[in-house]
């Protein structure tokens, strides 16, 4: 499944009452369709859910609870995230672990274009995961990244077409899908604090973080009450890690 | 006046007569510096003369006066043409400071068009 700025749009009619719950379930309150009808917004509705946000942040099952935020109107397709991550995980020029869209609304007053970066959303509920018959992609027990295996994919794409966030490709060099893994092998498993893309973000429109620390700054800006934070596609009920707002 | 000044004078003013249309169609074709894209520090940044000069009507000085050369890219080699630069007043901040202009700690996407803006103004067809 293709994701750009036109099938991204949805309303929310077709957000079930069970996704509503479970958007509820996670603290977020939904408001109203994002500016433009592309994407559900959803609100900061901790105090709302939850007694307090200790019981909060207990609903974060991995430690670290690995999360990126995207301040999407601070985003000027420098794509130097793209560079960094194609240095960093040695992408090859056919395939991608990250990519910006770019929405262009010609009769907007004043800016009249938006770039949304899109990666991996290291769903809680992955649908990759899910199909894959060998179990070369799994969730990390500890820190929730979506991972592959690459002695166990078979390269049957069933993944690829699984993602709702377009986010695989195979990749010819190693001979199994590959995907963004927040940096984990070339970057956080040694020691590095941040993904690649993150780090090299001029712009801070790229944020990475652990939403289950309170004194993270993804988790304070995430869970600021009157902000409004989405995030892909909640109807595929993937439960994503990937949140958006504007700065 | 003797007559061989008057005779050099109707001749510069036939000379005028004729020339001043011509020099203002010649200057009617490159009547302003067209679009500038920048690609330094980052991919990239369009400046519009038609927007500022045609569409906004301000005058060539009010720009070519001390705040950009008449040369493309020549601003590109300043090491405070970034954002900082800006919001201190210098070149585009000049105007774009939120009273003027809108303000260049605001709207990003209106003034960067980023590599896909970048790519397409130079007929590079985006690998996506
Ligand atoms: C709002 C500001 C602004 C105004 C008004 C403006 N210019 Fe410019 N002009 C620029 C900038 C910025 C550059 C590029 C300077 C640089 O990159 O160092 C430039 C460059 C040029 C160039 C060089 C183009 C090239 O390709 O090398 C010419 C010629 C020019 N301007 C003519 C004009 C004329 C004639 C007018 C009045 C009709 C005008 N400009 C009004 C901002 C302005
Ligand atoms: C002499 C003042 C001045 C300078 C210098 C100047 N601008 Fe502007 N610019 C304006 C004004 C005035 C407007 C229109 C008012 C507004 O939209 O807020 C404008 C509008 C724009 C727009 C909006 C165009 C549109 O169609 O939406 C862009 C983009 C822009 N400027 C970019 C730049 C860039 C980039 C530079 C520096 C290379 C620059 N400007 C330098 C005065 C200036
Ligand atoms: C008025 C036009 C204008 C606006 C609005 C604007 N920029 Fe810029 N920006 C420029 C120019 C001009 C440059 C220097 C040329 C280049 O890098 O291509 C630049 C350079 C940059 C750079 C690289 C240099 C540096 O300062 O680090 C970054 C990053 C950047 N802009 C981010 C942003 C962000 C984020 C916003 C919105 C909050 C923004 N810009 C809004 C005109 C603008």
């Amino acid at each position: 499944m293709k994701i750009n700025t036109e099938n991204l749009k949805e309303d929310m009619n077709t957000v079930s009452k069970i996704e509503r719950r479970e958007f509820l379930k996670i603290g977020f309150l939904i408001t109203g369709v994002f500016a433009g009808g592309t994407v559900l917004s959803l609100a900061s509705n901790i105090r709302g859910a939850f007694a307090s946000t200790g019981e909060f942040t207990e609903k974060y099952p991995y430690k670290p609870h690995y999360s990126m935020l995207i301040r999407q109107n601070l985003c000027v397709d420098c794509e130097r995230c793209i560079e960094a991550c194609t240095k960093t995980n040695e992408v090859p020029s056919y395939g991608y672990r990250t990519i910006i869209l770019e929405k262009v609304v010609p009769d907007a007053i004043g800016q009249k274009r938006e770039f949304i970066p899109v990666l991996c959303n290291q769903c809680n509920n992955p649908p990759c995961v899910r199909v894959c018959p060998t179990r070369a992609s799994y969730k990390d027990k500890n820190n929730g990244i979506v991972m592959i295996e690459r002695k166990k994919c078979i390269g049957c794409k069933a993944c690829v077409l699984a993602c709702p966030y377009n986010a695989r490709y195979f990749n010819e060099e190693v001979h199994a899908i590959d995907k963004c893994d927040f940096c984990f092998d070339t970057r956080l498993s040694k020691g590095e604090k941040l993904t690649g893309c993150a780090a090299a973000c001029p712009t801070g429109a790229r944020k990475f973080g652990d939403i289950s620390d309170p004194n993270d700054f993804v988790y304070q800006m995430i869970h600021q009450i009157e902000k409004q934070v989405w995030v892909m596609r909640p109807e595929a009920g993937t439960k994503p890690n990937v949140f958006y707002m504007k700065a | 006046m003797d007559k061989k000044n008057i005779f050099l004078f109707l001749i510069i003013l036939s000379i005028s007569c004729l020339a001043g249309p011509l020099m203002l169609s010649a200057s009617d074709e490159v009547s302003h510096g067209g679009d500038i894209i920048y690609d330094k520090p980052v991919k990239a940044v369009l400046f519009s003369h038609k927007v500022h000069a045609e569409d906004l009507g301000m005058g060539c000085d009010s720009c070519h006066d001390g705040i950009f050369q008449m040369a493309s890219l020549t601003v590109q080699k300043e090491a405070d043409f970034t954002m900082e630069g800006l919001s201190k007043g210098k070149y585009c901040g000049a105007c774009h400071d939120g009273s003027m202009a809108f303000d260049s700690d605001s709207q990003c996407a209106r003034c960067h068009i980023g590599v896909k803006g970048y790519d397409r103004a130079q007929g590079i067809k985006s690998g996506e």
